[in-house]
């Protein structure tokens, strides 16, 4: 502290600052804040976090994008014919960029739940729950980042798609349509993530797990290859995979035709019969995921002692 | 130095009135916290707090004093709303921590034991978020922002990431965050454990600063000096209860006289020669003598006047006397006299105490 007449001077408008604050109290105070106050602060809190952190965009970027272009380098010309043979006329970019979608919204997925660790882990989590935040907003702010961000980073794949030659059939609503499919899909493995995370409360474990079952679910599903030419275990694994209906539902999209290899539908006799199925097959794996999710992310922040 | 003119951590009022948070009984208001029969017992039986009594009237600076385990953080969890109390009652505030803890967050700080900040932000960006989350009104954020990395020294490096900063730094981050709302109640859970005596300083200055414009605070340290310089009344915890309470001053006094440490040639049994003769000299009726690493601590009422024929009557025994002070007694004293052992700020920082 300098000298005592600083501080008095401190005092002085001080007290004047707080004569108002008397008036309004803290609890009027905070009144300012809303729910959707409450949900815009953490998705921009979390959207810096995403901008800052490497293994956020290292992660579900960069490795899908290399995907992306080893995949349609290497396997191009075989794969080309063999998806040519199921679909006429398709190169296989075409055929890819869906799948790759569908792998950037799995991936980003996985560091929702990463996200939520760390929080825990450098206690600001905790901090959190003390703020008068409504903790519902907290949550629903923190998934909408995710989603946000997975919708940017799935244009991104559309973009560099169009650039190597993939074509969206069904133009841009079909666009916005992928990156609709993209988003659904993404929630069940968002709320897994999380699941993991909130059960293992450790950063490397979730990481691991996660991780650990990316590739298995792309590439025992339609993601690749079309079913009918993989194995008859594949197949079977595949018609339980959701990514399977993830990729059907947005390929669909893509080529502006049904491609669903699952569910047969043709009520719409059009690419609906193809986005209808995935969708409606997406949406019930996410509620039940979510409510997972819900529930132990509740109890988690509960102040009942464990 | 922070700047004389724009004060971030203002009281919640000026002389002494503090807002009426409750709208209830004066008497009930002029409490900040009101704890009866508290008990908390965890899911594996663990009885951590088991029938605590507290009162911290408003304005108070109080500090909670405990070993490892004895339930100081498990208190302050209860009172920050993280944990619900297994049976009791406890008011923040006025208001009830099962009922209304919605309205106790928004009318208390918290700084947790643990430093928490979040390292991918910068320091402006911190308190900016904490700015938000405790809706500090939009036009007061800018100021409030930039007078609290003022007040902690950190507005050279406000726009670096905290992952940055060292643990003192971000520890006075943390500080900063826990009060962007100017609550009229503050909890500081060990809030200077690791950090530089510079640092601490710093802190306790600013503690002492709103503590002085009307913010109750309760703090709970590992530091008996901190408690000592600071607090207006203490408490001591052990096994979940409270055991004394009282000002520091109070405390002392009841450790019951002065201390005499001895030091002596420790070789040959003397020590335990010189504890037999402590105990057995007759001027201190009173005293409790402790073995310390270089020879004996008195506690007597008449240390001061009788400890020089307690040297003399050990040197005649044939014990060389190396060195004697005679000293008041310190909080650390007080916490031996209590909880039977040294309070070990060291031992403290190693074991977690996350519950």
């Amino acid at each position: 502290m300098s000298a005592s007449s600083s501080e008095s001077t401190a005092s002085e408008s001080l007290s004047g600052d707080s004569a108002a604050e008397v008036a309004v109290g803290p609890t009027a105070e905070r009144s300012s804040n809303t729910f959707f106050g409450d949900v815009w602060v953490n998705f921009k809190r979390w959207n810096l976090k995403a901008v800052r952190n490497p293994f956020v965009l290292v992660v579900s970027l960069v490795q899908p994008i290399i995907f992306l272009f080893l995949f349609t380098e290497v396997f191009g010309n075989v794969a080309g014919e063999a998806v040519n043979r199921g679909i006429p006329g398709i190169t296989y970019e075409t055929y890819l960029v869906p799948a790759i979608a569908i792998q950037v919204a799995l991936a980003a997925a996985i560091t929702s739940g990463v996200g939520l660790v760390n929080d825990i882990e450098n206690g600001m989590y905790e901090k959190v729950l003390v703020t008068p935040m409504n903790r519902t907003a907290v949550f629903v702010g923190k998934t909408a980042s995710e989603v946000f961000r997975i919708g940017v980073q799935i244009t991104i794949i559309l973009g560099l798609g169009a650039l190597i030659g993939a074509e969206i059939a069904t133009g841009v609503m079909g666009a916005l349509g992928i990156i609709g499919v993209g988003i659904l899909f993404s929630l069940w493995f968002v709320a897994f993530s999380n699941t993991l995370a909130i059960l293992t409360r450790d950063q490397e474990s979730t990481i691991i797990g996660a991780n650990l079952l990316q590739f298995p679910l792309l590439f025992l599903s339609s993601a690749f290859l079309p079913l009918g030419i993989l194995p008859g275990w594949i197949q079977t694994f595949a018609r339980l995979n959701p990514v399977t209906y993830g990729v059907d539902a947005a390929r669909s999209l893509m080529l502006g035709r049904d491609v669903m290899t699952v569910i047969e539908l043709t009520r719409f006799q059009s690419v609906l019969d193809g986005v209808v199925p995935g969708v409606a097959v997406l949406a019930a794996v996410d509620l039940v995921f979510g409510a997972v999710a819900v529930y132990l992310l509740s109890r988690a922040s509960s102040s009942d002692v464990k | 130095m922070s700047s004389p003119e724009s004060d971030p951590v203002g009281a919640p009022s000026h002389d002494g009135h503090r807002p009426d948070v409750n709208g209830s009984t004066v008497a009930e208001g002029e409490r900040a916290i009101d704890i009866e029969n508290l008990q908390v017992t965890y899911a594996d039986g663990t009885e951590a707090l088991r029938g605590v009594d507290m009162v911290v009237p408003e304005g108070e600076f109080f500090g909670f004093l405990g070993p490892n385990g004895a339930g100081k953080t498990t208190t302050i969890k209860v009172l920050a709303t993280l944990l619900a109390p297994t049976s009791g009652a406890v008011r923040v505030n006025g208001f009830n921590v099962r009922a209304e803890s919605q309205q106790i967050r928004e009318s208390i700080g918290y700084m947790a034991q643990e430093t928490s900040i979040d390292p991918e932000l910068t320091a402006q960006e911190n308190i900016s978020f904490a700015c938000e989350a405790y809706g500090v009104p939009r036009g007061e954020r800018a100021q409030r922002v930039s007078d609290l990395l003022d007040l902690v020294d950190l507005t050279d490096v406000a726009d670096k990431t905290a992952e940055e900063f060292s643990g003192g730094m971000q520890k006075r981050l943390d500080a900063a965050t826990a009060l962007v709302h100017q609550p009229p109640l503050v909890f500081l859970d060990e809030p200077t454990t690791g950090l530089d005596p510079k640092a601490r300083n710093r802190l306790w200055e600013y503690f002492r600063r709103i503590n002085n414009r009307g913010t109750t605070i309760f703090l709970t340290t590992q530091y008996l000096e901190e408690a000592d310089q600071l607090c207006n009344r203490l408490s001591v915890i052990l096994n979940g209860e409270i055991v004394v309470e009282g000002s520091p001053a109070d405390l002392k006094r009841r450790v019951g006289g002065e201390i005499l440490d001895v030091e002596i040639d420790t070789g040959g049994g003397a020590v335990d020669r010189s504890v037999a003769i402590a105990t057995a000299f007759e001027p201190f009726a009173d005293a409790t003598v402790e073995r310390t690493e270089t020879g004996i601590s008195v506690t007597a009422e008449t240390a001061r006047t009788h400890g020089t024929e307690l040297l003399v009557a050990l040197r005649d025994k044939g014990i060389t006397v190396t060195g004697f002070n005679i000293r008041a007694p310190t909080l650390d004293d007080v916490f031996l006299a209590i909880t039977g052992e040294h309070i070990e700020p060291e031992q403290a920082a190693d074991e977690e105490v996350s519950r």
